[in-house]
């Protein structure tokens, strides 16, 4: 699988996941991103969690103007349909509809986008039309630049939106100047998480040390590794009573991978997650902010040996 | 019977914490319960549930997957372009390979080949299993096979059977706990159902994936209640909440479930917090919460 992946970019991709959802995802990514703008890198910080993106909300940042994504719709022609129904069978999702000699009928909702439709059409009857599925956000902080894919809510295609979202982010690669990408993802182990996957060097599985959390865990690593993408654990809310760390200790173990972090819930991590205040955007020293600190130390560390940083 | 769909935009805010002591409760009252867990990326449900003794078993090919014939592959690279999911990869020079995690079976790419190199067929998805619970109802959930999961297609197939299990069963409430979200596998869960409890919880990240879900759920026209979980350590913002609920997306206001470590410790020995400590302050929050419901019935 690795071998197929072309080299994107020199610079590294690193993607936060989970499996689980409400593990602390989006906690980890935003600060992350700011502990990294805070040694002097430029940051790009994607967020592909397109159902439900909060970056922007954990930064305290109200998403202005987005651009429109769009996938194909058809449109029928009435004049040059002769009802052959050729259209009716490509389409695998069944979102044309029709008997013999009628004119197809869509069903819009079902609508992928594929242009299977226009593709077997011989009678040039079906002409382009769009959908809008949803938008991208680009909100420019500095040496922090923040793209945000956000899925139309009552659109079904998850995956295309965060393909979408994702071609943004190595599209302003291809500008140069930034030193690291950091991709926040949805949770699930699903395509849409594998679009985010696909592009990166690294994921960071944050999850939380409950029976179900390493349940998930399992889940999202297995993928990882069927991407042949290394990963590490994060393990987050570590201090929570009675909580089995030992478990991911084994997991870890048994997988020969790292555990990155482990990053307890505290009444600082806690506030700033309420007030659209991220823990690392000015100094404080609390448990949880230490333990950020030493991730980001952790990632700098990683990707620092190979030479990767100082393309400005 | 009455279709009850427990979602949330926001992962991690208590789902599967709501339908699981939801379930229990109303088995406990009398109520003839049937559970769904349509979560299949993290099937929490059944795990909170326990395993249970499984009753139904079958073999689900929900999915297709376009698979490329090297023999007959030139390397032209059309599939490559047409592809909507990038699931064609065409490394330089060579013959393309689909990635399967990626595909959605959409056929196009057969469609463009110029040699037919390319069949989209019913992939093998996985198992769908009915579990009998201990606590006497019954779970439809599936084990797949990676790379399979979570699609709408299946979350369909899931409660399409466990519905009619439910149905045959003579079930009185059928609840389905959904994936976090509001793509595809989400709105599977969503349509046809009776009522959604959108549990959330008073933080601003909640609250606008809670605004997410509202509007696919409206957009749908199914019936919707709040319930607000983890209350209590941001009174400004629960009160917030609480008055956008009620006077802006105009759903009912089902409870709130306040911070309690009873919930923590339940989560941590897999067990729904009312069967774990009836006692517990959540636990009786959740109680008024079951009661409502029940009384849609």
């Amino acid at each position: 699988m690795k071998a197929l992946k072309m080299k994107i970019s020199n610079v590294p991709i690193v993607a936060v996941t989970g499996g689980k959802g409400g593990t602390g995802k989006t906690t980890v990514s935003v600060n992350l991103a700011l502990g990294l703008v805070a040694h002097g890198l430029k940051v790009l910080l994607v967020d592909a969690d397109v159902d439900g993106p909060c970056c922007a909300t954990l930064l305290g940042k109200k998403l202005e103007v987005g651009e429109e994504v769009s996938t194909f719709l058809p449109v029928i022609d009435e004049t040059k349909c002769v009802g052959c129904r050729s259209c009716v069978e490509a389409c695998h999702e069944h979102a044309l509809v029709g008997l013999q000699i009628e004119i197809p009928r869509l069903f819009e909702e079902l609508c992928s986008g594929c242009k299977a439709c226009q593709i077997v059409c011989k009678h040039g009857a079906i002409a382009d039309g769009r959908k809008e599925i949803g938008f991208i956000y680009t909100e420019d902080f500095g040496d922090l630049k923040l793209i945000v894919g956000e899925l139309k809510p009552s659109e079904p295609r998850s995956p295309i939106m965060a393909r979408a979202t994702v071609q943004k982010a190595l599209n302003e690669l291809q500008g140069g100047g930034w030193d690291v990408v950091i991709i926040d993802t949805s949770p699930g182990v699903h395509n849409t998480v594998a679009q985010a996957l696909w592009v990166a060097d690294l994921a960071l599985a944050v999850t939380e040390p409950t029976p179900l959390g390493a349940h998930d865990l399992n889940f999202i690593l297995d993928l990882a590794s069927k991407l042949e993408l290394p990963a590490e654990i994060v393990i987050n809310k570590s201090n929570i009573p009675g909580g089995l760390k030992d478990d991911f200790f084994n997991i870890a173990k048994e997988r020969k991978i790292a555990i990155a972090a482990e990053i307890p819930l505290d009444n600082e991590l806690l506030r700033s997650y309420v007030s659209g205040e991220p823990l690392l955007k000015k100094p404080v020293n609390s448990p949880a902010a230490r333990a950020l600190s030493s991730l980001v130390h952790n990632i700098l560390n990683k990707f620092e040996g190979a030479g990767k940083y100082g393309q400005r | 019977m009455k279709e009850i769909v427990v979602a949330s935009g926001k992962g991690g805010t208590g789902k599967t914490t709501v339908a699981s002591s939801l379930a229990v409760f109303l088995a406990k009252k009398g109520v003839k319960v049937f559970t769904a867990d349509a979560d299949v990326d993290a099937p929490d449900l059944l795990l909170t549930l326990g395993d249970g003794e499984t009753t139904f078993s079958m073999e689900v090919r929900a999915s297709k997957k376009a698979k490329v014939d090297v023999n007959k592959c030139i390397a032209c690279g059309e599939c490559v372009k047409v592809c909507p999911f990038g699931a064609m990869i065409k490394p330089d020079g060579k013959q393309a390979v689909s990635i399967e995690l990626m595909c959605e079976g959409c056929g196009v790419c057969t469609l463009v080949c110029p040699t037919n190199a390319i069949e989209v067929s019913q992939a093998e998805t996985g198992t769908l299993t009915v579990e009998r619970t201990k606590y006497g109802f019954s779970c439809a959930t599936g084990k797949l096979r990676l790379g399979e999961h979570n699609s709408g297609h299946l979350v369909a197939t899931i409660k399409n059977i466990g519905r009619r299990k439910a149905q045959d069963a003579g079930s009185d409430i059928f609840i389905v706990d959904a994936a976090p979200g509001i793509g595809c596998p989400v709105i599977a869960s969503i349509t046809g159902a009776d009522y959604v409890i959108a549990v959330t919880e008073p933080t601003p990240a909640a609250k606008k994936n809670l605004e997410r879900l509202a509007r696919v759920v409206k957009h749908f026209g199914v019936p919707a209640g709040v319930v607000i979980n983890m209350s209590g350590y941001s009174a400004d913002l629960e009160k917030s909440i609480k008055d956008w609920v009620s006077h802006e997306l105009g759903f009912q206001l089902l409870g709130e479930i306040p911070v309690d470590y009873e919930v923590v410790k339940a989560l941590v020995q897999m067990k729904p917090v009312i069967d774990f400590n009836p006692k517990a302050e959540a636990s009786k929050a959740l109680e008024k919460i079951a009661n409502k419901i029940m009384g849609f019935l």
